[in-house]
C-alpha cells in the first residue's frame, strides 16, 4: 500500500510544474459552459418554466458539473502510456515487478488528475454562482458526493486502462477512446438523460454514463437519498464487472505478447 | 508570381499525396480512423434531434439549417487538416528550432511545414460534410459552393492557427494558446450563431473568424448574396496574407538564433 | 573560382538567463537577464570549387553556427557571406536550388517508401522533369550501388543504405556544393569506408564542392584535401592536409623497451613522454635532432622492443584544439 502512496506523492509534485497549463486550458471550459449557458437561455422561452423536470439554473449547473468532470478528468496517461506500454512491449517487464501494472497506472492517474481536478472545481463552482447563481444544495450532502465522485472517477480509469489494453489486438486503439468520448460528452455531457425518450431512458442507465457522469452530476443538482443509494449500488455492480473484464483482458493480451515475443 | 503559386500548390499536392501514400501503409488503421470519424461526427446528430425535439426554431436554426451548419464545419475542418495537418505541431516545431530542415529547401517554408502531414481522420470529416449536403438538399449550385466555402474556410481555420502558433517565435506555451483558439472555434461553430449575443458576435468577426469560415457561408448557401460572397473570399485572402507576414516576422527572429539556448 | 566567400563573419547570441526555483521564473519574467554568448567571432574562408573541405572543432566550437549561416537558416551579425554568389540571408530560395544538405541524424527521407518514390519526391521538390528525375536516378543507382535495395521500403534499410539514399536525394539536383554534417556518425568501420569511397567518387565525376563536418579523424584524413579547424569561434588553423600532416609529421614516437633502466632528459628535439624506467615513450623532432642520433642516446643492447611511429592524427588535432603549437 505504501508503495503505491509514495507513486501518488510523486506524480502530484511533478505536477505542480504544470498549473499554468491548467490554466491555459480552462478557455475551453469557459467557453463550453458559456456555449451553453446562451443555448439554454434559448431553450428556455420562460425563465421559471420546467423541462422535464428541470429548471433553467438546474440544467446549466448539470453541465458545469459535466463539464467540469470531463476537463478535469481527462488524462494523457490513461489514453496514451498503456498503448505506447504495449506497443513497445515494456508491459511484458512489469509483470515481474512488485507492483500490479493496473493498480499503478490508476494510482499514477489520481496523482495527476488532482491538482487540475480542484482547479476545476473551483473553476465551476465560481463560473456557476457567477452566471447561474446557486441552486439549491445542502452542504451536508458533500459527504455523500464523495464517495460518488470517487467511484465515478475509477471507472472512468478502469474503462480507459480497458480500451487502451485494445492495443493487444488491434494496431490503433484511438478510435475506440474516441467513440468512448462520444458516449460521455454527447449522451452524458449536455443534459441528464430524463430529456432522451422515454423508451431509451432504461438502456441509457446501463451504459457508463449513468455511473461516471450523470449519476454524480444528477446527485449534485437534485439531491435524494434514494437516487443516492440507486447510484451508489450501480457504480459498485459497475465496478466489480470493469474490474473482472479488465484483469481478463490484461492476462489475456500479456499472454499474447509473450507468444508474439518468441 | 503566378508561376510560383502554381509551384507552390502543385508541391502542396505532392506532399498530400506522399502523406496519404505513408497513412495508407495500414490499410485497417487508415480506414477504422477514417470510419470513427465519420460516426464520432455523426454522434452529434442525437444531441440535435433532443433540442429540436424541445423547439423547432433554435437561434433562427431549423433542423435542415443544422445540417448544412455540421456539413460547412466538418468539411472545413477537413480540408484545413488535409493539406494543413502539420498545422497543430506547428508551435512545437518552431520551439523545438525543428524548422531547419524545411529552411534547406527551395519551397516556401509556411507551405513546406504544413503541407508535410496530413490528418488521417480528416477523410472522415470531408466524406461526413459532403454526405451531409447530400442530405441539405443536392444541386450543381450548393455543391460548388460548398467546395468553395470548405476551401476558403478551412485556409481562415489554419491561418489563424498560423498567426497563434507564431507567438512560439516569442513565447513559450503558445502551443497551449493556438490548441485552445482552434478547439474554441470548432465548439463554437457546430452551434446557431442566432443563440449568441452582443460582444461574443464581434469575436466570430474578429479573432475567431468563424463568421467567415461558417455562417456568412452557410447564409450564402441558403440564399445567394453578392456582397457577402465577396466579403467571405476578401476576407480569405486577407487573413492569408496576414498569416504569411506574422509567421515570417517570427521566422526572421528565428532565423537570427535568439530562440532558445538549446540550439546553438 | 571560389564557390564560397566568407569575410569577418560573426554571431552572437543571446541566451535568457534564469534562476533556478520558482521565484527565479518570476523574476525571469519580470526583467529578463541576458548572456551573450558568441557563437562565431570574425571567421573568413574562401572554399574553391571541387574542394573537400573538412571543417571541424569541437562541440560547440560554432561549426553547425557557420554551416546554419551557410546555408541560409541562421542569419549572421555581421561580416559577408556569398555562396555561389548569393547572399544566403537574401535569397534562401535561389540558394537552396544550388546547394544539398545532409544534416547528420536528422532524416529527410520518407520511411515508409522507396528510395525510388523518395527520389522522385526530392526531385519534383526541385521542379525537375520527369525524365531529368528518370535519368539522375539510373546514374546514381550505378554510381552508388542502390540496385539492391532501390525498391525496398526506407525502414527497412540498414544505417548505411540510409545515409547512402540521403545523400543521393541531396544530389538529385545537381547542387554546386554538397553540405555535410557527419556523415557518418553512428556507422561500422567498413559502412564508413564505403560511404567515404562514394563521396569521393561523387566528387570526381561531378567536380561538387564539398563541406563537411566530423568528429571522425578517419573521414577528414581519408577525404579532405583541406582543413579547417575552429575552435570557440575562431579558426585556428586552415592550411591543406599535406602541410599540416607535414607539418606534424616530423614528429615521431619512440616507444622502447629495455633491459635496465635508462636514465634520459629531455634535449634538443627530445621530448619524455613517458618514463617508467624499462619502458619509455619519446617524441623526436626530427628537424632538430634524427632519429639515429636520438638513438645514439641508447645503448642498442639493452633494447628488447623498439616501435617508431607517427603522430597519430587524432592527436596532432587535439593539440590544436589545445592551442598548442
Amino acid at each position: 500500500m505504501k508503495k503505491y502512496l509514495n507513486i501518488y506523492k510523486v506524480t502530484l509534485i511533478n505536477e505542480l510544474q504544470y498549473i499554468s497549463d491548467i490554466i491555459l486550458g480552462f478557455l475551453s471550459f469557459v467557453v463550453m459552459i458559456f456555449i451553453f449557458l446562451n443555448l439554454w437561455n434559448y431553450m428556455y422561452d420562460d425563465p421559471s418554466s420546467l423541462i422535464e423536470g428541470f429548471s433553467k439554473s438546474q440544467m446549466i449547473w448539470y453541465v458545469i458539473i459535466t463539464e467540469m468532470i470531463w476537463f478535469g478528468t481527462r488524462n494523457k496517461t490513461l489514453i496514451n502510456q498503456i498503448t505506447d506500454d504495449i506497443k513497445s512491449g515494456s508491459i511484458a517487464y512489469t509483470l515481474n515487478k512488485p507492483y500490479s501494472y493496473a493498480i499503478y497506472v490508476i494510482v499514477k492517474n489520481f496523482g495527476e488528475i488532482t491538482i487540475k481536478f480542484l482547479f476545476y472545481l473551483i473553476l465551476a463552482i465560481a463560473v456557476g454562482l457567477i452566471f447561474v447563481g446557486p441552486i439549491d444544495f445542502n452542504m451536508s450532502n458533500i459527504l455523500m458526493l464523495i464517495p460518488v465522485f470517487l467511484l465515478s472517477f475509477i471507472i472512468n480509469a478502469c474503462i480507459r486502462i480497458i480500451i487502451s489494453m485494445l492495443s493487444f489486438y488491434v494496431e490503433d486503439a484511438a478510435p475506440f477512446h474516441w467513440l468512448y468520448d462520444k458516449i460521455i460528452l454527447v449522451i452524458g455531457t449536455v443534459f441528464p438523460i430524463e430529456l432522451f425518450p422515454k423508451f431509451l431512458q432504461p438502456i441509457l442507465k446501463f451504459t457508463p454514463i449513468y455511473v461516471v457522469n450523470y449519476g454524480p452530476s444528477k446527485l449534485v443538482i437534485d439531491f435524494s437519498m434514494n437516487s443516492f443509494f440507486t447510484i451508489l449500488m450501480a457504480q459498485i455492480l459497475y465496478l466489480i464487472f470493469v474490474i473482472i473484464l479488465l484483469s481478463l483482458i490484461y492476462r489475456k493480451g500479456v499472454k499474447k505478447l509473450n507468444v508474439n515475443g518468441d | 508570381m503566378l508561376m510560383e503559386i502554381k509551384k507552390e500548390l502543385k508541391f502542396m499536392l505532392l506532399n498530400v499525396k506522399y502523406n496519404l501514400a505513408r497513412e495508407m501503409t495500414n490499410k485497417i488503421t487508415f480506414l477504422t480512423n477514417i470510419i470513427f470519424m465519420i460516426l464520432n461526427n455523426a454522434s452529434f446528430i442525437v444531441e440535435w434531434i433532443i433540442f429540436y425535439s424541445l423547439k423547432n426554431n433554435i437561434g433562427g436554426y431549423n433542423f435542415k439549417d443544422i445540417i448544412l451548419l455540421w456539413a460547412i464545419a466538418s468539411g472545413t475542418y477537413a480540408i484545413c487538416y488535409i493539406f494543413f495537418g502539420a498545422i497543430q505541431d506547428l508551435p512545437k516545431l518552431i520551439m523545438d528550432g525543428k524548422i531547419d530542415s524545411f529552411l534547406v529547401q527551395p519551397k516556401n517554408v509556411l507551405i513546406s511545414i504544413l503541407s508535410s502531414k496530413t490528418k488521417v481522420s480528416a477523410l472522415g470529416d470531408l466524406i461526413y460534410g459532403y454526405v451531409l449536403i447530400f442530405i441539405y438538399g443536392i444541386n450543381i449550385k450548393n455543391i460548388i459552393l460548398f467546395t468553395l466555402f470548405i476551401i476558403t474556410g478551412g485556409i481562415v481555420i489554419a491561418s489563424i492557427a498560423v498567426i497563434f502558433s507564431s507567438l512560439a517565435f516569442y513565447i513559450t506555451k503558445a502551443d497551449t494558446i493556438t490548441s485552445s483558439i482552434t478547439s474554441t472555434m470548432l465548439n463554437f461553430d457546430t452551434y446557431p450563431d442566432g443563440i449568441f449575443k452582443g460582444i461574443i458576435k464581434i469575436l466570430f468577426y474578429t479573432i475567431l473568424p468563424i463568421g467567415f469560415s461558417s455562417y456568412i457561408p452557410l447564409h450564402i448557401i441558403k440564399s445567394f448574396n453578392i456582397v457577402n460572397f465577396l466579403i467571405v473570399i476578401g476576407y480569405t485572402i486577407l487573413v492569408v496574407l496576414i498569416a504569411f507576414y506574422i509567421f515570417y516576422r517570427g521566422l526572421k527572429r528565428y532565423s537570427s538564433g535568439n530562440l532558445m539556448s538549446a540550439r546553438i | 573560382m571560389n564557390v564560397i566567400e566568407v569575410k569577418n563573419l560573426c554571431k552572437t547570441f543571446k541566451v535568457k538567463e534564469k534562476e533556478k526555483g520558482f521565484i527565479g521564473s518570476i523574476k525571469s519574467l519580470i526583467k529578463p537577464k541576458y548572456k551573450k554568448i558568441e557563437a562565431v567571432k570574425d571567421i573568413s574562408f574562401d572554399v574553391e570549387k571541387g574542394q573537400i573541405i573538412a571543417f571541424i572543432g569541437p562541440n560547440g566550437a560554432g561549426k553547425s553556427t557557420t554551416i546554419k549561416m551557410l546555408t541560409g537558416i541562421l542569419y549572421n551579425d555581421s561580416g559577408t557571406i556569398n555562396v555561389m554568389g548569393i547572399n544566403p540571408n537574401k535569397k534562401r530560395k535561389k540558394l537552396a536550388y544550388e546547394i544539398g544538405c545532409v544534416f547528420g541524424q536528422k532524416e529527410q527521407l520518407w520511411t515508409h517508401l522507396t528510395p525510388y518514390d523518395n527520389f522522385k519526391f526530392f526531385g519534383s521538390i526541385y521542379d525537375l522533369e520527369n525524365s531529368v528525375i528518370e535519368k539522375k536516378i539510373k546514374e546514381f543507382k550505378e554510381i552508388f550501388e542502390l540496385d539492391e535495395f532501390i525498391n525496398t521500403p526506407v525502414r527497412n534499410l540498414s544505417l548505411g543504405q540510409r545515409i547512402r539514399c540521403e545523400i543521393v536525394a541531396s544530389l538529385i539536383h545537381d547542387p554546386k556544393i554538397l553540405f555535410l554534417d557527419e556523415p557518418t556518425i553512428g556507422l561500422d568501420p567498413i559502412v564508413k569506408e564505403n560511404i567515404r569511397t562514394l563521396i569521393k567518387r561523387m566528387n570526381k565525376e561531378y567536380k561538387t564542392t564539398i563541406f563537411l563536418t566530423s568528429h571522425d579523424v578517419g573521414d577528414i584524413e581519408k577525404l579532405c584535401k583541406r582543413v579547417i579547424i575552429v575552435n570557440k569561434g575562431e579558426i585556428v588553423l586552415d592550411d591543406s592536409m599535406e602541410n599540416l600532416k607535414y607539418h606534424y609529421l616530423n614528429k615521431k614516437i619512440i616507444e622502447l623497451k629495455m633491459k635496465e633502466k635508462v636514465n634520459l632528459d629531455d634535449s634538443k628535439g627530445i621530448t619524455i613522454l613517458k618514463d617508467k624506467g624499462y619502458n619509455l615513450k619519446l617524441e623526436v623532432d626530427t628537424k632538430k635532432t634524427s632519429i639515429s642520433d636520438a638513438l645514439k642516446l641508447i645503448d642498442a643492447n639493452n633494447i628488447i622492443d623498439i616501435n617508431i611511429s607517427n603522430v597519430p592524427l587524432e592527436d596532432i588535432i587535439k593539440s590544436i584544439y589545445k592551442g598548442e603549437k
